[in-house]
């Protein structure tokens, strides 16, 4: 192994003290002279045409400086990617709960509430479709625009559909010797990022162009959907992103609209405009992770050989697309789990309803196949009395293996390694033993009980075949020798920031704290893409070790030049360049020699990914370039009593890679299997005919510090050859397999197989769920709160 | 949230005249863990505040003879930290621990919980346990009620308007009395209880039942006593089928008081488990689910 300066060693992220002093300033944290304050009028019906919206009185109030509707926007401010069917404010319908209708500015509170009160909007409700599984039935109210008998779509709430296929399941049942049929559902999760939507849209002199400060996933996207509906040239938008306080992957449509929003606003007015979210506006009105209803049909042999899966999907897209083909497209491929089978078909079908609107959530569509395929095939190792762990490693997919999309692996896959790895440090064997002490058939009630389950996974790293995928990093040496480095990737929190960094510094022999790396800005970063899908280590930090070789070789050229002599015989030492004569020049006198030469100190790096093909009509290829495998394991105490399930121990292993920064990838590790520990146990976004239930934290539960048991993190350094200095991702991987984890403990624990999420206190204890019935005064409540 | 006004009372008679200066729709404010929720929820809840949490009086925690008093403004963790109370009512402190979190804990107050009279309000069944009074002023009058009669039912009680509760009574248990409480809650810290149970007991020099007080909390509409589990208690000597018994009896009692709603599939056998559960461990038996108390 290389010997290495910075590159795994721990470190400080470079944000560390900024956010822990309070000084790190958020898009909320702008106040500017003059300012506006904004907000935006919502639908507070699931499903209506829009007669009339009037905002003749509401302009007049005092106070008010702008209020706008889909009608200030170029086509009614018509966005989105890969599908086209959201505005900017609602136009011709309101589709879901929170959809935005009219946009106001005012002065102040007191006038901003009298304008939104004062806007006129006539409706003429529609029926609501809220059952996913009804959608497609032939009386189901049309949510989609398309016409049921448009061309080429069978129904105009089919929003897309999507398949794999590997030779014929049906033909391979009869081979079989054990053959699983099972429905499992999944509901919506709430990304519950820190931060919520925040946007500061600020005029240029005379209103000829604007810039906005806000959080997003791409400042690039956000600057586009302002160019394309409030019809400004590519010169006249700005759009620069401050501290982002979490993410998840929600950043994305909802922001864009209230990004194009406010600065239509300010555009109009001529003042800065600043819109907030509050909680219980952002719950309401953004995408959540979409809920899904999953129908497996596993065969495997009574040796635990997997044979064939056959997958059924539906997909709740709610009232938009939003990013959701792209999340249905990633349940497709991963349906099947890292596993190699004979046979396999996989069919999703993704539909409209007036449940909210569903989008990108880490995890990404792997997360709800995860869950339900790591409990299909842990329930065929109980049918077939073997350890969870030697059927995962019987079947898992390894190097040169093919998958069931016919895509040959690489030498990179070590998901037997993480089993094996994972296997030992939970001390697996023993507690297996050890918990299935007495009947579980036999439960006492108020028994406490302990479990223990495991869950693999495979993720695709990065985009695949969402589309082209590619990252520019750019470096420039300061006349006070510092570097400035920049990425069109975004640091929400997860560290970026830090790995692209370290990865400047190793690549240029330099210590870290010489480099400032830049928050993107469309002004003086390159679009890299969409910060998304656990991109950034890999794309981002390729980027930045190219950018980093191609300066590193103006700069060994300048020592060349320096020493007189030829770049090979040029040695590092720390900072200094050795030259033949074992003279030490430092980094600054280099960097001056290099001025002195005439060279410009500034380089911009590009990496593309790999080439990824998928055909849509065969449903094989190659989807992603390479996969993240990973396998965890959660130990649980469940109270037989109450249904009570206590995490009382976790471990994960990961095939990540060298592992660039160590605390940041253990924060990745710990903050997935938390929110995975939620998803599991508690979090719940419930919509009762469209109204949303929870609307803030009170009732909205996520875990606690007092309810993640320690987690016990080991990664596989297998190098990577597409990585930079051989990393893979994190990110989302690390939350997938967590819900299948505890899930199966749990079954471990009390005999009882749970096929629906959340894991509640009443499905442990009673085996289904309960609720008292449902209202709309939360959402109503909701959206007057400030 | 709406604006409204504040006055800071220095003392309980000064609170009780801002109480009732007419012209204003006052509300008392101690902790305002709950106040500030409900003006966000409703802004015409109130007009002006009245903050009674620096009232030196309405934080004292002291024993007088057998009793033991607690001014309504005591924080939980002032009644957590508290020796008395850690001495004469630890199952009040054990209540009190499950509060919310930390800050909660730290800015919430006794009074609030007993004020708002939440049907999830932690410290109540702890109170009613422990058969506490409730000190109730106006500027005319004084009440003691106990904590039972105080809740009418969920967020409503007797405190008259213009009322201030001050401070809250309990007489200490006699020696060799037990006492336990349990909370569950959909996660283990900020969780508004699902269930709660506090039971306390004793036994005589025969090893039979000489006190057993019983109370749930989240159960039903009105705090009280579960005066059937007591009575099947009572002179009994304590066994594992006992209390097996004693929490059946529990959910019939809890379904008499509060009908069987939606949510009672699950609470019936929750609330039994958590019931004997409790009960073995004041009386020192096996839990009937063989667990070793």
């Amino acid at each position: 192994m290389t010997d290495r300066q910075f590159i795994g060693k721990p470190t400080n992220r470079v944000d560390a003290l900024e956010k822990v002093m309070g000084t790190a300033r958020y898009t909320a944290d702008y106040y500017l002279p003059g300012m506006l304050i904004s907000r935006c009028l919502r639908s507070k019906v699931p499903h209506a045409r829009i007669i009339s919206i009037d905002t003749s009185e509401a302009r007049q109030i005092p106070g008010v400086h702008a209020v706008i509707t889909c009608d200030d926007f170029i086509d009614h401010g018509r966005f989105g990617f890969p599908i086209v069917d959201m505005y900017m404010l609602a136009y011709q319908r309101v589709r879901y709960v929170g959809d935005p209708i009219a946009a106001v500015a005012a002065e102040n509170e007191e006038s901003l509430q009298a304008a939104l009160k004062a806007i006129k909007v006539e409706l003429e409700p529609l029926p609501g479709l809220f059952d996913p599984r009804q959608a497609l039935s032939p009386d189901a109210p049309l949510v989609g625009e398309k016409p049921r008998d448009a061309e080429g779509y069978p129904h105009g709430n089919l929003l897309i559909d999507y398949i794999v296929r590997q030779n014929d399941p049906d033909a391979v049942w009869k081979e079989c010797d054990l053959v699983l049929d099972k429905e499992y559902t999944t509901m919506h999760q709430e990304h519950a990022y820190i931060e919520t939507e925040a946007s500061l849209a600020v005029p240029w002199p005379k209103s000829s162009g604007v810039t906005v400060y806000a959080c997003c996933q791409s400042p690039f996207l956000a600057k586009n959907n302002i160019i394309q509906t409030v019809g400004l040239g590519s010169e006249d938008v700005r759009v620069i992103q401050p501290y982002v306080g979490g993410a998840f992957g929600g950043k994305d449509d909802t922001m864009y609209q209230t990004i194009a929003q406010t600065a239509k606003l300010a555009l109009i007015s001529g003042r800065p405009v600043k819109m907030v979210f509050s909680r219980e506006e952002s719950m309401i009105s953004s995408y959540k992770r979409d809920a899904m209803i999953m129908h497996y049909k596993i065969g495997a042999k009574k040796d635990g050989t997997l044979m064939a899966c056959q997958f059924h999907g539906i997909v709740d897209s709610g009232a938009y697309a939003a990013i959701t083909p792209f999340t249905a497209w990633r349940s497709t491929i991963h349906a099947m789990g890292p596993y190699r089978y004979q046979a396999c078909s996989v069919d999703t079908d993704v539909v409209y309803t007036n449940n909210g609107f569903a989008g990108a959530f880490r995890g990404f569509g792997n997360t709800e196949v995860c869950f339900a395929s790591e409990l299909a095939v842990d329930e065929i190792a109980y049918r077939l009395n073997m350890d969870p762990i030697d059927l995962r490693l019987k079947n898992c997919l390894r190097p040169g293996d093919t998958t069931s999309h016919g895509q040959k692996l690489g030498d990179d896959v070590a998901l037997a390694e993480c089993l094996q790895q994972v296997r030992k440090l939970s001390d697996w064997d023993r507690k297996r033993k050890e918990f299935e002490q007495g009947d579980p058939a036999r439960i006492h009630p108020g028994e406490l009980r302990k479990g223990i389950g495991v869950a693999a996974v495979f993720h695709g790293m990065s985009l695949g075949a969402e589309g082209k995928d590619s990252a520019v990093g750019t470096l420039r040496i300061n006349d006070d020798n510092t570097l400035t480095l920049t990425s069109g990737l975004t640091d929400y929190g997860s560290g970026s920031r830090t790995v692209f960094t370290l990865i400047a510094a190793e690549t240029l022999g330099i210590n870290p704290s010489r480099i400032h790396m830049l928050r993107p800005d469309t002004d003086t970063a390159i679009d890299s893409g969409p910060t998304v899908a656990s991109r950034a280590t890999v794309l981002g930090g390729n980027a930045t070790q190219v950018t980093a070789m191609r300066l590193d070789a103006i700069l060994l050229n300048a020592a060349a030049d320096l020493f007189h002599c030829q770049i090979v015989d040029i040695l590092r030492d720390g900072e200094n360049y050795i030259g033949p004569n074992e003279e030490p020049a430092s980094f600054d006198k280099v960097v001056d020699h290099a001025r002195q030469m005439g060279l410009t100190l500034s380089t911009e790096g590009r990496w593309n990914a790999p080439e990824n093909h998928w055909s849509f009509e065969s449903g094989t290829g190659k989807p992603y370039f390479a996969y993240h495998f990973g396998a965890q394991v959660a130990e649980v105490l469940v109270d037989t009593g109450t249904g009570k399930v206590e995490v009382t121990g976790y471990w994960g292993v990961h095939n990540t890679g060298t592992v660039i920064f160590p605390q940041g990838i253990l924060g990745q590790l710990y903050g997935g299997i938390t929110q995975g520990l939620g998803y599991a146990l508690m979090e719940r976004v419930d919509f009762d005919k469209g109204f949303i239930q929870a609307t803030n934290f009170d009732e909205y539960i996520i875990p606690t510090a007092m309810d993640v048991p320690e987690i016990v993190g080991a990664f596989v350094e297998k190098p990577f050859s597409d990585g930079p200095y051989g990393a893979k991702n994190i990110a989302e991987p690390s939350l997938v397999p967590a819900a299948p984890a505890i899930i199966n403990a749990i079954f471990h624990a009390t005999g009882r197989r749970i096929q629906n999420l959340p894991a509640n206190l009443e499905r442990v204890l009673i085996g289904k769920d309960l609720r008292k019935e449902g209202s709309n005064t939360a959402c109503k409540l909701g959206l007057h709160q400030v | 949230m709406e604006r409204f006004g504040y006055v800071r009372a220095a003392t309980i008679s000064e609170a009780l005249t801002f109480l009732n200066q007419p012209g204003y729709k006052n509300r008392p404010l101690a902790g305002s863990t709950d106040l500030v929720l409900l003006l966000r929820r409703n802004p015409d809840l109130c007009d002006r505040v009245v903050d009674i949490s620096l009232i030196p009086e309405m934080h004292t925690i002291e024993k007088t003879g057998n009793d033991v008093i607690i001014g309504a403004s005591a924080s939980f963790s002032e009644i957590i930290s508290n020796p008395i109370i850690r001495e004469t009512g630890p199952i009040l402190v054990e209540a009190c621990k499950t509060v919310g979190a930390t800050q909660i804990r730290n800015m919430g107050t006794i009074g609030g919980n007993v004020a708002n009279a939440a049907a999830c309000a932690d410290s109540l069944p702890a109170l009613v346990c422990l058969d506490a009074m409730a000190r109730v002023l106006t500027p005319s009058e004084e009440f003691n009620w106990t904590v039972s009669e105080l809740v009418i039912s969920p967020n409503k009680t007797r405190i008259p308007a213009g009322g201030l509760l001050v401070s809250l009574r309990y007489t200490i248990p006699p020696s060799g009395t037990r006492g336990v409480f349990l909370k569950l809650g959909r996660r283990n810290a900020m969780a508004i209880s699902r269930l709660t149970v506090a039971a306390l007991g004793r036994l005589d020099e025969n090893g039979r039942i000489a006190d057993a007080r019983f109370v749930t909390g989240s159960a039903a509409p009105q705090i009280c006593r579960f005066k059937d589990v007591e009575t099947s208690l009572l002179g009994q000597v304590p066994t594992p089928a006992l209390m097996l018994a004693a929490g059946k009896l529990a959910t019939e009692e809890m379904i008499r008081l509060s009908g069987y709603r939606w949510s009672s599939e699950y609470k019936v056998p929750a609330l039994a488990a958590m019931t004997s559960r409790a009960l073995s461990r004041v009386f020192q038996v096996r839990e009937p689910s063989g667990e070793v108390v």
